[in-house]
């Protein structure tokens, strides 16, 4: 419950709230759901991109997030036993 | 006796292996296709959904300010008021003085009272991190590419990046990566002005420059308008220039419509920018 709460309002603050509660939301989300932060980034991006901006902050950012929560995940994962 | 668990199996749906991530992907991926494809109906679709999110931000916006203190709200209004009241009659003066030199000489009609198309705009920063505006107002409604917008005041904001038949998006002078080659101070310095992102600005300027702070910096528009003013300036002794930071005129982060007119070709002269290749 707590996962699906946290990725919508993650998806409703892109619309709704300033980005950077949008940016904390999303990290949160990540301890959880790692690919929350690159599914935020690519919306944020389809929503707001400009091309004046060069490049897709928000999805790198995102991509970004995702490969640090997996390598955390990873490192705290148990081992066998808890397969 | 050791007690042996089962999870519930479903064929379809299993509730042990859901990822709300994977499904937040998917549907970003799609959505993504969706605006890539149909910008039109992607605009149609979200446009309620911005202006439920403007309708909120007002309500709140309304209900935390009723918590101010009534006799500094009173003392602001009537200083407001009087400020009002000096500016109109400034405003007049001026309408006044910008009619008789049109007389004097001889304007041709067709470039007086120019009037702009009036735009809705329906998400704008903070909300959009690229300091830019989502206008309800497209291609049927008279609106093309390199279109300059103006607040209120006619302070110009941006410039018309992109258009789809209902909607356009404007980049403002603000976003990072927009450079707009304008000018500074009394003396009309030429600056090249660089968005900052968040609704300021900055330029890079000679240290022995002869600008200050609350100098006003100048974009093109139908001549040269007021688009913001100097609010610091970092200078470094062991460095040529010092960097300026720009507010803006206007409040970017709460501005409700904006009127966009065709300037021609000297605004496009003045920006160095990326083509536009996302409708």
């Amino acid at each position: 419950m707590t996962r699906a709460t946290l990725t919508l309002l993650s998806f409703v603050s892109v619309i709704f709230f300033p980005w950077p509660l949008t940016m904390f939301l999303a990290v949160a989300s990540s301890f959880l759901e790692p690919f929350v932060p690159l599914a935020i980034g690519i919306f944020a991006d389809t929503l707001y991109y400009t091309p004046q901006a060069g490049v897709p902050f928000f999805t790198i950012y995102g991509a970004l997030f995702t490969i640090f929560a997996f390598f955390v995940r990873s490192r705290l994962s148990t081992g066998s036993i808890g397969k | 006796m050791k007690k042996t668990f089962l999870a519930r199996r479903n064929a379809l749906f299993s509730s042990t292996n859901v990822s709300w991530g994977s499904y937040a992907l998917v549907g970003s991926v799609l959505l993504l296709f969706v605006r890539l494809l149909a910008p039109n109906f992607f605009w149609q679709v979200f446009a309620p959904v911005f202006r439920s999110a403007n309708f909120v931000a007002n309500e709140s916006h309304l209900f935390f300010a009723s918590f101010g203190n009534t006799a500094t709200l009173t003392l602001q209004n009537e200083k407001l008021s009087n400020e009002n009241e000096i500016l109109i009659s400034e405003n007049q003066a001026l309408l006044q003085k910008t009619t008789s030199l049109e007389a004097l000489f001889s304007v041709p009609t067709g470039r007086k009272n120019v009037i702009g198309i009036l735009a809705e705009v329906i998400a704008r920063p903070p909300e959009s991190p690229y300091d830019m505006l989502v206008l309800a107002k497209g291609s049927t409604a008279g609106i093309t590419l390199g279109m300059e917008a103006f607040g209120e005041g006619g302070v110009p904001i941006g410039i018309v990046s992109s258009v789809t038949a209902d909607f356009s998006r404007t980049t403002l002078f603000s976003s990072p990566g927009m450079k707009t080659h304008g000018w500074i101070g009394n003396a009309h310095l030429p600056i090249t002005i660089m968005g900052a992102g968040g609704g300021v600005m900055s330029a890079s300027l000679a240290r022995s420059a002869p600008i200050a702070v609350g100098d006003s910096v100048w974009a093109p528009g139908p001549g040269a308008l007021p688009i913001g003013k100097v609010v610091r300036i970092d200078s470094n002794p062991s460095l040529p220039s010092a960097t300026i930071r720009i507010m803006p005129t206007l409040n970017v982060f709460s501005i409700t419509w904006v009127e966009l007119r065709d300037t021609g070709t000297a605004l496009w002269s003045a920006l160095s920018q990326a083509t536009s290749t996302l409708p």
